[in-house]
């Protein structure tokens, strides 16, 4: 299979056509769930369906070491690549190493406008991105005005931005971590475990909210199910 | 004298450059009463501390060769091997790790662990070398040796555990609260030779007791004994020794003492972390290969009777001739033995022997097992091992990483060049990452190394040791050329006109190899190449990859395949199926297209905050890839990856635009594919080169 294949079927066009484009330029979305379900999973397959079709990536990391993120990148590609027989697999990887730039911050220390200064100082370099992956941020820790200024940002520079957050329980609405920073927000996501797949509820979606989405994650892979 | 091998320690230092590494080694020299007064490194009084041996290293302040200094401490035995910091003398570093038993791994309580720190630490763990961390600098603003004790565990992911903590930190700083003991340690009288133990004050009691705690949870792990013990409340000082030493030992545990060099605090209590918890040389595993079975490893016991092993690894010319550092594995050295040295396959006498202090030297009649001593006028070189009663074993054979940075020398007269032959004979053989040759197109010499600095160095050491002035060229980044897909070939070499004449055909295909650089495959059926001029398309396809079509470099990663050709029963011959392959890779090659590599360094960039604009902008400029930034408090660490080609002089101007508050430190990464715009340029060059030269 070449590259442009790969982009085309990839699960994250259905993924995107579910969730009504999924999150655009401009926008934030936030995955939910309880720790070990996935979210850094589909964090990076986003990451990675955005570099295969040639566009900048900054992963921003506030719990894990550069090192280990970039082993998520690896160790996900190199399962996308051998499950569909991918073409220059190797070149294709050198390419999408060369778009992806991982930042690694300590949240106690460091604060938005910091990271935002970061990516500035980046995009003044030459190295402009247009999607940013946010791990590991603490929202219970963080005040909204911290999510006014990433919207700001994002809307400014034309970037789209994905989060994931630690919560519990979600039955209805968002949870209460993430409640102060709801009209930032534009997408919201809770992953469900069940027993043999992880169901992907949509908690906000622009203007919809609470229904459950026909995305799933397999169990084993946790990459996002193809149809 | 007769020693204890149990008590013997072989320990080297470890450390980022600038944290203190040659200090603590001078204090160490002091604390055991072997030098009488403490130089500094940049010393005010001119003497310069004893383990920097070359004026060179005092010049810069740094230590580029190490040098083995064994001293007593009690009733121990420590020799200590002093490692250089700089990366571009990585190898050094790699040959004095093959021959210790133990580290102290050296940390800045402000910078903490720095971007060198992870490169010695991933040396150390290449080596299984049991380290124990020492936090020095706690005198210095900034101190925080808890947050280094984090780094630790988060950067290197070391089970490290604060043995002590700091009495007062920066100009405070006044002792170490021992936590195993609970007492209060201080170092008073000049240079802090007095140590005073007293209560822990006040304020420290409730964390010496937390601290303690977590340390004893932690060394519990290693120890059953300690663990029944410990929950009794009837742990004894001996068992949470032998729990953590047991730990230490494994590489499971790193104990974290600090203090301050500088400040003559806290070096005693390390030297007993030293010999509590580092191995001695018979709790060392150490394999050979031995030569005779096809390199079968063996592993060697540090036995005084079995027959001796050692491995010789550093050289150093003294006045007196050549010195050889030895560290003996198993076996005696005793004067007057026959050893044989196994690369060279060559016997000799032990002649003089002799154990080295830094520059002052004692003269020894043996050397027991476990030891580092010191041979004088054997002819070998570094990395060679020397094998008695008939045994013929190579240490395993270090890593060597190839060079890739070459540059061009010219004598300056007819005496430097005498000079320069025995200057660059010498170095070469000490240093297996230095390589030279004369190039026969340009006539020039070259000399190859690990990076701008470490030549540098060089043709410092020549000017001063040999009296030897040379003109430098310009840094040249050693290329390579590959091909990139598969291209088939068929030649034929006729030359039959006169005299006796040549003929061959070859045919076959050419395609691109990852895993190594050559391979050879033979698919003639039928006989169409006699088996007796197989081997010399084989030798033709190998000179034909010593220098690329594009711009002259050695082509890698090409597989050679034969599967027709022709012969004439009279005209041909060796040389003529050597012409022909030679001619069919050639024909094949440009077919093959053909790329430019170019060595691709790991760099990473420190500095304050502030900077970190800028240091983008750098990497940026230089076709640099910006893998990965991390920030901390005020603190930014970049990661690149860069072009060699594009870091020739970057040391001056990173320091331009950081005010000097960044550093960097790189070392080789890959081979990557030079960019289409570079590639044409460097073509052009070599081809206006090469009209230039025909003319």
């Amino acid at each position: 299979m070449v590259k442009q294949d790969l982009i085309e079927r990839s699960p994250v066009r259905n993924f995107e056509k579910s969730l009504g484009g999924g999150v655009k330029a401009g926008e934030i979305g936030v995955i939910v769930s309880k720790k070990g379900l996935g979210k850094t999973s589909i964090l990076v397959q986003l990451g990675i369906d955005k570099l295969l079709q040639g566009t900048p990536v900054v992963h921003v990391s506030f719990n894990q070491q550069a090192d280990h993120v970039m082993t998520w990148y690896e160790d996900i590609f190199n399962e996308l690549a051998k499950k569909k027989n991918l073409d220059k697999a190797a070149d294709v990887k050198a390419e999408l190493i060369s778009k992806r730039i991982v930042l690694n911050f300590s949240q106690e220390t460091v604060k938005t406008v910091q990271v935002i200064k970061t990516i500035k100082a980046l995009a003044e370099g030459g190295k402009k991105p247009e999607a940013i992956i946010v791990d590991g941020f603490d929202f219970s820790k963080a005040i909204p005005e911290s999510m006014d200024q990433m919207k700001a940002f994002a809307k400014e520079a034309g970037i789209s931005i994905w989060y994931s957050a630690n919560a519990e329980t979600a039955d209805k609405g968002l949870p209460a971590s993430l409640k102060p920073f709801e009209k930032d927000l534009d997408v919201v996501l809770y992953l469900e475990p069940k027993n043999d797949c992880i169901l992907i509820k949509a908690l906000k979606e622009h203007n919809k909210a609470d229904y459950v989405t026909d995305l799933k994650l397999d169990v084993k892979t946790l990459l996002i199910a193809e149809k | 004298m007769s020693i204890d091998i149990s008590k013997m320690r072989n320990i080297g230092i470890s450390a980022h450059i600038d944290s203190g590494k040659t200090t603590l080694s001078e204090r160490i020299l002091f604390y055991c009463n072997k030098i009488h007064a403490i130089h500094e490194v940049r010393g005010k009084d001119g003497v310069g501390a004893v383990m920097d041996g070359m004026e060179l290293e005092r010049e810069r302040g740094i230590t580029i060769q190490s040098a083995s200094t064994q001293v007593q401490w009690k009733d121990y035995t420590i020799n200590v091997i002093d490692t250089p910091g700089h990366v571009d003398f990585t190898i050094e570093v790699e040959r004095s790790l093959r021959v210790l038993d133990g580290a102290i791994l050296v940390l800045c309580s402000v910078g903490g662990v720095q971007s060198q720190s992870i490169t010695v630490d991933r040396q150390l763990k290449r080596y299984h070398v049991p380290r124990i961390a020492f936090i020095n600098k706690c005198d210095r603003t900034g101190a925080n040796p808890l947050k280094v004790r984090m780094q630790l565990r988060e950067k290197l992911g070391l089970n490290a555990y604060m043995m002590q903590l700091p009495i007062g930190l920066e100009d405070k700083l006044e002792g170490v609260v021992d936590l195993i003991t609970q007492k209060a340690v201080y170092f008073e009288g000049d240079n802090g030779t007095e140590i005073r133990i007293a209560e822990i004050p006040a304020h420290l009691q409730a964390d010496a007791k937390k601290y303690r705690d977590e340390l004893l949870d932690a060394a519990s792990m290693f120890s059953d004994e300690l663990a029944e013990a410990y929950l009794e409340g009837a742990e004894t000082e001996e068992m949470i020794h032998a729990a953590i030493r047991k730990g230490t030992l494994a590489e499971q545990f790193v104990p974290v003492f600090l203090g301050s060099a500088y400040k003559n605090k806290g070096i005693q209590s390390m030297l007993d972390g030293v010999t509590r918890y580092l191995p001695d040389p018979t709790e060392v595993k150490n394999i050979a290969l031995d030569l005779d079975k096809n390199e079968e490893q063996v592993e060697l016991t540090c036995d005084e009777k079995s027959p001796t092993v050692a491995l010789g690894f550093k050289l150093e010319d003294g006045k007196y001739g050549q010195l050889t550092y030895v560290r003996i594995y198993q076996g005696m050295i005793k004067k007057g033995d026959e050893l044989y040295n196994t690369r060279a396959r060559k016997k000799f006498k032990v002649g003089r022997l002799v154990r080295m202090n830094s520059q002052e030297m004692q003269d020894i009649n043996e050397g027991v097992p476990g030891d580092i001593v010191a041979l004088f006028g054997i002819e070998c070189a570094s990395g060679d091992t020397f094998c008695g009663g008939g045994l013929n074993y190579a240490m395993s054979s270090m890593f060597v990483p190839n060079p890739v940075i070459d540059l061009s020398i010219t004598p300056k007269d007819k005496k430097s060049s005498d000079q320069m032959a025995k200057a660059l004979n010498r170095f070469t053989k000490e240093d297996p990452t230095f390589h030279c040759f004369v190039d026969p197109e340009s006539n020039q010499t070259i000399i190859q190394g690990m990076g701008e600095l470490h030549l540098e160095v060089y043709v410092e050491r020549m000017k001063r040791e040999y009296n030897c002035e040379v003109e430098t060229g310009k840094p040249q980044v050693a290329y390579r050329e590959a091909i990139t897909q598969r291209a088939e070939f068929n030649y034929t070499h006729k030359k039959q006109t006169g005299g006796s004449g040549q003929y061959a055909r070859v045919a076959g295909f050419i395609e691109p190899l990852t895993e190594k650089d050559y391979e050879f495959v033979d698919s003639i059926k039928g006989g169409s190449i006699p088996n007796e001029f197989i081997p010399s398309c084989d030798k033709g396809f190998k000179q034909a990859i010593t220098k690329g079509a594009l711009i002259g470099f050695p082509i890698v990663g090409t597989r050679c395949t034969i599967n027709d050709g022709q012969f004439h029963p009279v005209d041909s011959s060796d040389i003529a199926f050597q012409i022909a392959a030679i001619g069919g890779f050639r024909e094949a090659y440009l077919k093959a297209k053909p790329a430019i590599l170019e060595p691709i360094m790991k760099v990473s960039i420190e500095g304050p905050q502030e900077f970190q604009g800028n240091i983008f902008g750098l990497i940026n400029q230089r076709r640099g890839i910006i893998l990965s930034s991390t920030e901390d408090d005020n603190f930014t660490r970049v990661d690149a990856e860069v072009p060699l080609s594009e870091m020739f002089g970057f040391s001056t101007i990173l320091r331009s635009s950081t005010q000097g508050k960044a550093e960097y430190s790189m070392e080789f990464a890959k081979y990557g594919k030079v960019p289409n715009g570079v590639a044409e340029t460097l073509i052009k060059e070599y081809e206006a080169k090469r009209k230039a030269e025909q003319k």
